[in-house]
């Protein structure tokens, strides 16, 4: 049961590509491990937790101390390998020769939680002495987990579902049941593993946990041969999804992330204590503008996000509304498997019943989502190109047959999202990446022109096939004008196509506007820099939206 | 210090020259007189008018190209002179054949490291410490991040991927010449007993082996139409350049790995599209080169074929070793 399985487990993911060999591999391990360290392995796995207990900046600071390396040299290697973690374990390699007895029993369990939460009860200098002797003391092939956990950056291509899919085949019980199992907090603890593992299908314990939340998928052109009476049309609002639980009289707020989000927005919770049935909706959480009824952007909502226990002045300053899309439980009830259209009757019969009694006072914090009712496909269309105006990001489309299941199920639910905005950019710097994409300039910065001025616009890394990158990266490295630590200022001669959801006025920006979620769409290979557009472009577009 | 022009070996169009005994070495472009290190094809040009290699470069490079080249031949630590210079091969360890190369003129001293690893390798001659005033080193691996595990191990690494996955056909990319073999040779030895196969270019190179009295292990040449079945549980060895393409289709329920050293970085591995790799390589890692730095005693060294920036910076800073830029 030692650590040393667990390293192997975690060698073994980052092989593998097929999914029914990692579930296999998975599926072994926890069927050749105690509960204890299984309970900790799906803690990690899921990434429940990723606690950072020193930095990555710490650990190299450390080891430069400990074996008189040179910081530059080290940071030379970070450049090429693009992870602290790893690059400290493939530095400390044939390092640690001392004589100490290995802990070569160690266990995960007793790593997580002894070994590591003791680290943060002692001072600098005996925390130092104490990692020290750990990589002295543990195994070699121990080395990158233990450091990744200490950084809290250990991560592994396993999905949630990968998970819940080698426990429901280990025990031969649905995955539906095991991803609720899974749902909301996660201790590790052998309680913990036993309830997963339970072969009893309705546990008291599920109560206090949220339903797998049900995800749309892209929109497929197949679905425009269906009639259109057979969906259900509603705004796609850019908020925090969430599901609004008031079970045994107690409200709970759990986002998508299975974070439990009650203190950031307490009057939510004590408005709906007031009602007096038992349910879960399904919904978003907005910060509503009452007066036009609609929206306000999300970098309003995400000044109450991390707030815990906000003042008055902040709830009256930023006044949330939670939107129900969906009821999911009723009084005890679990009505998931009735059809949507049916749960929608439901959800309107309860919503008027609860917005009727005066004492209740929700009408100003909740209420459910709008239906839209296009005649046709080309109307859906047109509603959807109107979403920008109310501040959505587009349009849910869902079958009204639809039972509410799992997961990104395929042929259910549909997000049509409005095209995205787009402008030509140069690019003007660029940044080597990090993890997978270490040793290649992979972040790129673009500018737009103002006179005869190229003016920072935004940044971005994704888009890119493999091939451009690589094509890309080449590029750089002959046209390097400067190089400013892992940046490189490039000599302005390639076109980009930038598409962004926002744009918006910044001050904190030289170029005076910020867009939300850039990407790159196109190398403009037959453009020249005269051909990107200018910040005048990009105000016009400004203009246009708002 | 002398200027660049008035050292005995420099860079000239890229490439390293002797102005004395007017010789290139590894050019990669026609010239009149080539010294070859190695058999590798990114140390050796068509139409030079004449070659000057060991033994065994000589044979494989045939073996390679064709008898159609001039080459003359020495053993290893045998002097020659071509204008007064005298000149010698001394085992690289990187492959069989293999050779540093030593120029004496009026007392001063020049090697050429060539490629060169020092671990152990059953297939080649040991890398040998040559003393020298001036050291022209390769550092494709100059980073201390870079520290080889001893062969063995990755060779029972291997037949424990190959053996924990019965039901398939497994594919070890490597490098035709030197690594193969190596690799062979190797894995003969760890406790996977299946069938192995190889690609023709590497069937030939395995021949040309024993014919220079390496003990390579036996393979079956492989054919594009081998019955699935046949194959299930074996171990096929394939050059590189077959990794993308078409050629994979003739295979069924296959898991691929790739056996180099650029293998022991995780980014690289997952973005080089293998299912594994192996961190094995024929060149030096960091210590590697370090060693042979010191060893050599050379109070000049220069640096080609790689990124030399962190070594050379380390040398100076650390160990007052003067590096000097060729400038190509």
């Amino acid at each position: 049961m030692s650590l040393k399985k667990f390293s192997e487990l975690f060698g073994d993911l980052d092989s593998i590509n097929s999914t029914n060999n990692k579930i296999e591999v998975l599926k072994n391990y926890f069927l050749s491990n105690d509960p204890i360290d299984n309970s900790w392995a799906i803690y990690l796995l899921t990434g429940k937790s990723n606690k950072r207990f020193i930095s990555g900046r710490y650990l190299k600071n450390l080891f430069s101390q400990i074996y008189e390396y040179p910081q530059w040299l080290i940071d030379t290697c970070y450049l090429k390998v693009g992870d602290s973690a790893e690059v400290i374990t493939l530095l400390l390699k044939n390092k640690t020769n001392s004589r100490k007895k290995k802990l070569s029993n160690i266990s995960l369990n007793e790593l997580l939680s002894q070994t590591i939460p003791a680290l943060s009860k002692l001072n600098e200098e005996e925390k130092n002495l104490e990692i020290k002797n750990l990589w002295e003391t543990l195994p070699e092939e121990n080395h990158l987990i233990f450091n990744k956990i200490l950084t809290g950056t250990f991560r592994v291509g396993v999905s949630i579902g990968l998970i819940t899919k080698s426990i429901s085949k280990l025990i031969n019980i649905d995955e539906e049941i095991i991803s609720h199992r899974l749902m909301g907090d996660f201790k590790p603890s052998i309680d913990s593993y036993e309830f997963l593992i339970n072969k009893n299908i309705n546990l008291q314990e599920l109560n206090s946990k949220p339903f797998p939340f049900l995800l749309a998928n892209t929109i497929e052109d197949k679905i425009f041969k269906n009639s259109i009476n057979d969906f259900q049309f509603e705004w796609k609002y850019d908020g925090i999804r969430m599901q609004l639980i008031k079970r045994s009289g107690n409200v709970s707020l759990w986002t998508r992330g299975q974070e439990l989000v009650n203190e950031s927005f307490p009057e939510l919770v004590e408005k709906m204590s007031n009602i007096k049935d038992d349910f879960v909706l399904d919904g978003e959480l907005l910060v509503w503008n009452f007066k036009e009824q609609i929206a306000f952007d999300f970098s309003l909502l995400q000044k109450r996000i991390n707030r815990k226990s906000p003042t008055r002045s902040i709830q009256i300053k930023y006044p949330i509304i939670f939107i129900a899309y969906d009821l999911l439980e009723i009084n005890g009830r679990d009505i998931r498997e009735f059809k949507l259209e049916n749960r929608r009757i439901e959800l309107e019969k309860y919503f008027s019943k609860w917005q009727i009694k005066i004492e209740n006072n929700v009408s100003d914090i909740f209420k459910i989502c709008d239906l839209i009712f296009p005649k046709d496909w080309p109307d859906a269309l047109t509603f959807k190109e109107k979403s920008r105006e109310n501040n959505t990001e587009g349009l849910i489309i869902k079958k009204k047959t639809s039972i509410y299941s799992s997961g990104r199920k395929k042929g259910i639910w549909w997000k049509y999202k409005v095209d995205p905005m787009q402008l030509d950019a140069v690019l003007i710097y660029a940044k080597g990446g990090s993890g997978r994409r270490a040793g290649l300039y992979t972040d790129y910065s673009f500018a737009l022109w103002k006179d005869k001025e190229l003016i920072k616009f935004a940044s971005a890394y994704s888009g890119l096939t493999n091939i451009e990158i690589k094509e890309l990266d080449k590029w750089i490295r002959k046209n390097t004008i400067e190089k400013f630590g892992p940046v490189r200022s490039l000599k302005p001669e390639m076109v980009f196509e930038i598409s962004f959801e926002k744009i918006q006025i910044s001050k904190r920006h030289k170029s005076g506007i910020a867009v939300r979620f850039p990407r790159i769409t196109k190398w403009r290979k037959d453009k020249k820099i005269n051909d990107a557009d200018s910040l005048e472009n990009a105000y016009e577009l400004m203009k246009k939206i708002s | 210090m002398r200027t660049k022009q008035e050292y005995l070996i420099r860079y000239k169009d890229g490439n390293l020259y002797c102005e004395l005994a007017d010789i290139w070495i590894d050019p990669s472009k026609p010239v009149k007189k080539a010294l070859i290190t190695h058999a590798h094809f990114d140390h050796f040009t068509f139409g030079c008018e004449e070659y000057i290699s060991t033994k065994e470069t000589a044979i494989l490079l045939k073996e390679r190209v064709g008898d159609n080249i001039k080459i003359k031949t020495f053993e290893y630590g045998e002097e020659f002179k071509i204008n007064g210079i005298n000149i010698s091969f001394h085992p690289s360890g990187h492959i069989l054949g293999s050779s540093q190369i030593r120029f004496i003129f009026a007392e001063e001293k020049w090697l050429i490291s060539g490629d060169f690893k020092l671990q152990k390798d059953q297939t080649c001659k040991q890398y040998e410490i040559v003393k020298t005033d001036y050291l022209i080193s390769e550092c494709t691996f100059g980073l201390p991040i870079f520290k080889w595990d001893e062969s063995n191990k990755i060779a029972n690494d291997i037949s424990k991927w190959i053996i924990n996955s019965p039901e398939k056909t497994s594919l070890l990319f490597c490098y035709s010449l030197g690594k193969a073999q190596r690799l062979l040779n190797e894995i003969s030895q760890t406790n996977f007993k299946g069938n192995i196969y190889s690609h023709g270019s590497i069937h030939k190179m395995n021949n040309s082996y024993r014919e220079l009295g390496i003990d390579i292990k036996e393979t079956i040449k492989i054919e594009n139409k081998k019955k699935i079945d046949e194959l299930k549980g074996s171990l096929i060895l394939l050059p590189p350049s077959l990794s993308k393409g078409s050629y994979l289709k003739n295979f069924k329920n296959i898991q691929t790995a790739f056996a180099s050293g650029w293998m022991s970085i995780r980014a690289l591995r997952k973005r080089s599209g293998y299912d594994k790799g192996f961190a094995i390589s024929d060149h030096a890692d960091w210590d590697g080169i370090l060693e042979v730095v010191k060893k050599s005693e050379a109070k000049n060294v220069f640096f080609h074929h790689g990124d030399s920036e962190a070594l050379s910076k380390y040398l100076v800073e650390k160990e007052s070793i003067n590096v000097l830029l060729f400038g190509k």
